[in-house]
């Protein structure tokens, strides 16, 4: 054995068993590896920061984390760590400082319904395998994190900056491979409104309405609103089929349709060519109708007040 | 034949000069000369039109359809009726290049492209849905005043008819640009159709030339319904109706000096007709603030009619809005035998229609059977002294307001963010309770105000102290204001015996113990000698 | 109508009877009816004029924003205020600047009198008599010939406007062995759709090259939707075990109620809901309608995959797909 080589073969080593213990973990505990700090969950939702490994989690389905953190210390700054990929169509990978950033955010803001490994709870789902489009699309709405689980979580400011978005994509993609990249919309400027528009009428328009203004769905469910949703969020809403929304993977639509798509919802339905003036929330004949009856026969019968006698 | 005596139109000019009055005067003397026109112009000029403002509602509808027909005119030069398909290469880019049929590419083209197109579409629709408005809200008078009443039940009659026929006229119109929303409109009109019993898969393959969506000749054959057919019928009972109005004479509300003999108000030349024509301008200028202001059936954004695409939120204009809103509630039924189906939108949009709008045609006769009526009437009822009438009316109105509103279940259910399920439940139940409850609560208000008596909606009468030669005091109502006059005998309430000079000093009296009562609250009966003298009268 | 029927008279209204007199000998200077509301004429004359002379304006305003490029705004703005500047002066005219009334007209019975019906049913029944009463035959066979012109008349112009039903609402466009296109054209591969994606699919040939080829009544007719569920939860109905391979549904996109185009798949709850009228249906079991008012379940297509791993269809829907309708 070559001296000279030890440090970097020992950290590859280390790396090896860091992976298979990922790999274990995954299997057996549904991603509970830990790359950093380890946080006690208790029932009531507070959270402690331990720093040391073997610690017991209160309250949840996780389990021991069998790695010390010395361990992980080591690799921290290691240049070979290979994080997850985040981008479709690009090499782009998170890197180890983003995964720990995440982990700590997560851990904040995330993990009390989520489970420290995003494995999930009894009050919210697995995250793991899910992939970054899903998770960036559900933190970048705002309707993440939640305070309480509903049905179908609202668009709310967003509580995070879009750094520390990618940091918690990238902690919750460094559990496992896989699921929705986000979507590469590069192409979007080149793409044609027509065939954006003429998809949305078949594929979109149903649910979200054909102004994209949004309306009920049966069972407590809601189609959200399209006019605050960034080019971004609307590939990643096609690709990853938030709650009750269908997935529209490669097979249903091509890139360069999500493309088309990104770029009417982001210019026909986002601004609307409104020649005729109010557009009246774009909810068709039933706002027309009232704005007809209230406005339209009743400046009229007013008039007619005063063109009649009162008596 | 006696010359027409027109030397009152005439000036008396010494000049000989010829004015404008003279010309007028010869020209009516032409016409005169040809028609003989001057009495009966002049019996037309003296009609009497009441002042209350309630008689000007069907006016609004009136001159919404003045609205609509020239706007209409200046619409069909530019549609085009076919449903041939073409590749759309107007402005608007999300359009570009997609298959489009020449009818909806002529309406987006007529509203973006031709200049004053969208302004005069827009006002074309508010018209509509601001006509069908006005007539339910006529309705509404001439139903809760018993203006319907003998001898006026053909008027009514003709006035049911002009509303049916004034809602197909706007569901074609609504249908016809081929835009997605409306194109589903017909899609459900198709299966309404198909529903009706023995005949109804029939007519339906044979109004649009076959299976659904047919061979595209629905849209011209809706077209010449529209701009022709209807239109026409529409004009007609328009006129039958301001005949028989002017035949028949005004009703009137109960007054004073207003009897069953008479008419009260201003008559037609001049008062009333610069009145009215005031008023068309003001509808006209009310249509063209919504449709420059508030846009409807943008039809652009919506896309043109597959029949494999769809919009979630589509609904038909407001007078159709009940129909859809009977359909949504209606539970899952469907009646089987053999291959004979009675489906379930039979009931919400066959029957129910059906029912109703005969029965408002009937209801004058229903009303006069019950209560074994045959006497004329042209004093109208206030609406409180027929409470089963009142109370029946206003549950109907309820009834079909709730309809509307289930038309708008996902609208609500989005807007509240309550489950559509519950929205639905809801409308399902309460369509049926609720009016009840109005009608209920109408019968009650009714009775309630007769009872309060002719005080109701009248200016407050104030207690007089009055003291008697001998020096004794009492007190006594003051008489009632000059004009608080009682509605029903037509007289003043007298609670002394008045002459008129009397009176009309009392109620100063009373004006101004008012006036003090508001400012000083001092000096109530500031001149007892005078006060002594009416007792004493 | 007499002269007096409509001639105004002067009965005061308030009671104290004048005897009547009509119109034309009134002394128009001496009744108060024939004073004006207003209060100042000259001054509710000056405003009138004002109100009439910007209407003006305004109109030609409209001309210089047409010639501009006419914006909608600005043309229904300026109509809409000019037209209620001449609304609000033409009423203002006419109830401010005339005779303030009230007016009464005298109103009659209104059927005829005795005399007059006497009159009539003399000249009607009296002369008609020769002519009807006694040839009634003859009026009955004109009646029958107009009546059956009539009937004739339902020919041209409801009859021949289109063809019969026959059997047209009995199949669709697909057939044994139809391949599932896209809206595009396209194939549709066994892996193309992950659980809980959805697509509108046709049988092949339905979808051309362009568009302006289509036969719109296949396309609606043939609309499909196509489900891919997680195949442990579908509930098969007996008789369609082969018909969703690999956790494919197709079902019917024609709604039961109403004939609208169903879209809307809510992808966690597995339903389909109707845009139109809010039916639901469940999509793992058989679209049987759960709730809202559809009455029966969305008939599903038979499919299968063929050997290079395209879906197909196993034959056309086996009942009538959209609406109920009156059979015959």
């Amino acid at each position: 054995m070559n001296l000279k080589n030890a440090p970097i073969k020992s950290v590859v080593l280390v790396v090896a068993v860091i992976a298979l213990s990922l790999l274990y973990s995954l299997m057996t505990n549904g991603g509970n590896g830990a790359l950093k700090n380890v946080k006690n969950v208790s029932a009531d939702g507070s959270t402690t920061v331990s720093s040391t490994s073997n610690v017991s989690l209160v309250g949840s389905t996780d389990k021991p984390v069998s790695m010390s953190s010395a361990t992980i210390a080591k690799k921290t700054d290691h240049p070979k760590f290979v994080g997850p990929l985040l981008y479709q169509n690009s090499g782009v990978r998170a890197t180890y400082q983003q995964v720990q950033q995440g982990q700590t955010l997560f851990d904040e803001s995330c993990s009390s319904c989520h489970g420290a490994y995003a494995s999930g709870t009894d009050r919210a789902p697995n995250l793991v395998g899910l992939g970054p489009a899903t998770i960036q699309f559900w933190v970048s709405t705002g309707r993440m994190p939640l305070s309480n689980p509903i049905i179908q979580p609202i668009r709310k400011p967003v509580k995070f900056t879009q750094a520390q978005i990618l940091d918690i994509v990238s902690f919750v993609a460094s559990q496992a491979p896989g699921g929705v990249l986000i979507p590469n919309i590069k192409g979007v400027s080149s793409a044609t409104l027509a065939e954006g528009a003429s998809l949305f009428d078949i594929n979109c328009a149903g649910c979200h309405t054909i102004t994209g203004a949004g309306d009920a769905l049966a069972s407590g469910a809601y189609a959200p609103s399209l006019h605050q949703a960034t080019p971004e969020q609307v590939a990643e809403a096609i690709r990853t089929g938030p709650a009750n929304m269908p997935r529209f993977n490669p097979g249903v639509l091509t890139n360069a349709q999500v493309n088309s798509l990104v770029k009417y919802v982001t210019q026909g339905i986002q601004h609307p060519d409104n020649a005729g003036g109010w557009n009246l929330g774009g909810v068709g004949p039933v706002a027309e109708g009232f704005i007809g009856l209230l406005i339209g026969v009743g400046l009229l019968v007013l008039a007619a007040f005063w063109v009649g006698d009162r008596k | 034949m006696a010359k027409l005596d027109v030397t009152k139109l005439r000036d008396q000019n010494p000049k000989g000069k010829k004015t404008v009055n003279d010309q007028i005067a010869n020209t009516a003397e032409w016409f005169d000369d040809r028609l003989g026109l001057a009495k009966g112009t002049r019996i037309f000029f003296n009609k009497i039109f009441p002042d209350h403002w309630s008689f000007m509602l069907g006016e609004i509808a009136l001159y919404s359809f003045v609205v609509l027909l020239v706007t209409g005119i200046f619409l069909t030069l530019y549609y085009v009726p076919s449903a041939s398909l073409m590749i759309y290469h107007g402005s608007y880019a999300p359009l570009r290049g997609t298959v489009v049929s020449a009818a909806y590419n002529s309406t987006v083209n007529l509203s973006l492209h031709v200049r004053f197109g969208l302004l005069v579409r827009q006002m074309h629709h508010w018209a509509a849905d601001i006509f069908l408005g006005a007539i339910a809200v006529h309705m509404c008078r001439v139903f809760f005043t018993g203006a319907f009443r003998k001898p006026r039940e053909l008027n009514w009659i003709v006035g049911v008819t002009l509303l049916i026929l004034g809602i197909v006229e706007g569901f074609l119109g609504y249908s016809l640009p081929d835009d997605l929303i409306s194109g589903t409109g017909l899609r459900i009109m198709f299966s309404v159709t198909e529903s009706i019993p023995i005949v109804g898969t029939h007519l339906a393959f044979w109004i649009f030339g076959g299976n659904y969506p047919g061979d595209g000749s629905i849209i011209p054959r809706m077209f010449i319904a529209h701009v022709l057919l209807i239109p026409a019928l529409l004009a007609a009972l328009i006129g039958v109706h301001l005949a028989l109005l002017v035949k028949q004479k005004h009703t009137q509300f109960p007054g004073p000096g207003k009897t069953e003999k008479n008419v009260v108000g201003t008559p037609m030349w001049p008062g009333f007709m610069f009145k009215t024509q005031g008023f068309m301008f003001l509808v006209v200028g009310v249509i063209a603030l919504l449709g420059a202001f508030a846009q409807i059936n943008p039809i652009w954004q919506y896309g043109q009619y597959l029949p494999y695409k769809v919009s979630y939120a589509v609904q038909p204009d407001w007078y159709m809005g009940w129909l859809d809103g009977a359909l949504r509630i209606m539970p899952s039924w469907e009646f089987q035998y053999h291959s004979f189906i009675i489906p379930n939108q039979f009931f919400p949009s066959v029957l129910l229609p059906g029912i109703a709008f005969n029965i408002f045609i009937i209801w004058p006769f229903i009303e006069a059977k019950i209560k074994k009526d045959k006497t004329e009437h042209h004093l109208l009822e206030r609406p409180r002294d027929n409470p089963v009438r009142t109370a029946i009316g206003a549950g109907a109105l309820t009834f079909f307001f709730m309809l509307f509103a289930a038309s708008a279940t996902d609208v609500l259910a989005n807007y509240l963010t309550i489950s559509l399920n519950i929205v639905l439940w809801f409308f399902r139940i309460a369509t049926y309770i609720i009016p009840f409850i109005v009608a209920a609560i109408a019968y009650r208000v009714c009775i309630e105000l007769q009872r309060a008596g002719d005080a109701a909606g009248k200016r407050k009468r104030f207690n007089v102290v009055w003291r008697s030669d001998t020096g004794e005091y009492f007190t006594e109502k003051s008489p009632a204001r000059s004009d608080d006059v009682d509605y029903l005998d037509g007289e003043p309430e007298e609670s002394l015996e008045l002459t008129p000079e009397v009176s009309k000093m009392v109620n100063e009296k009373a004006d101004l113990i008012a006036s003090d009562r508001n400012g000083s609250q001092e000096s109530t009966d500031s001149n007892p000698e005078d006060l002594q003298q009416i007792s004493r009268d | 109508m007499s002269d007096s029927d409509n001639d105004l008279t002067s009965d005061n209204i308030s009671g104290n009877s004048v005897s009547p007199v009509t119109i034309r000998n009134l002394n128009i200077e001496d009744d108060p009816r024939f004073e004006l509301l207003a209060k100042n004429p000259k001054r509710t004359e000056i405003l009138i004029a004002i109100s009439f002379a910007i209407a003006a304006v305004l109109f030609v305003a409209m001309m210089v924003d047409y010639v501009k490029g006419a914006n909608t705004q600005v043309e229904g703005g300026l109509m809409a205020a000019a037209f209620c500047l001449l609304g609000i002066g033409m009423v203002a005219w006419g109830k401010y600047l005339m005779p303030k009334g009230p007016f009464e007209e005298s109103r009659h019975r209104t059927s005829s009198t005795d005399e007059d019906k006497k009159e009539f049913v003399d000249a009607f029944i009296g002369r008609g008599k020769i002519a009807v009463s006694r040839r009634s035959f003859l009026g009955k066979i004109l009646g029958a010939a107009m009546g059956l012109f009539g009937l004739f008349l339902l020919g041209p112009t409801l009859r021949s406007l289109g063809p019969n039903p026959n059997n047209a609402l009995n199949h669709t466009a697909w057939k044994k062995g139809s391949r599932v296109v896209t809206t595009d054209g396209k194939l549709v591969h066994v892996n193309d759709l992950d659980v809980g994606a959805f697509m509108t699919v046709f049988p092949e040939g339905v979808i051309k090259k362009s568009e302006l080829e289509e036969n719109q009544q296949d396309l609606y007719n043939s609309q499909t939707l196509l489900i891919r569920a997680s195949v442990d939860n579908i509930v098969t109905e007996k008789g369609r075990e082969t018909w969703g391979p690999q956790g494919y549904l197709a079902y019917s996109k024609v709604c039961t109620h109403a004939g609208c185009p169903i879209s809307l798949y809510q992808q966690e709850t597995q339903q389909l809901l109707c845009p139109c009228h809010q039916s639901l249906f469940n999509v793992l079991d058989g679209a049987m309608p759960i709730f809202g008012p559809a009455p029966r379940p969305l008939p599903q297509l038979p499919l299968a995959v063929d050997p290079q791993g395209y879906l197909i269809a196993q034959a056309d829907y086996n009942e009538p797909i959209g609406p109920g309708y009156w059979g015959f």
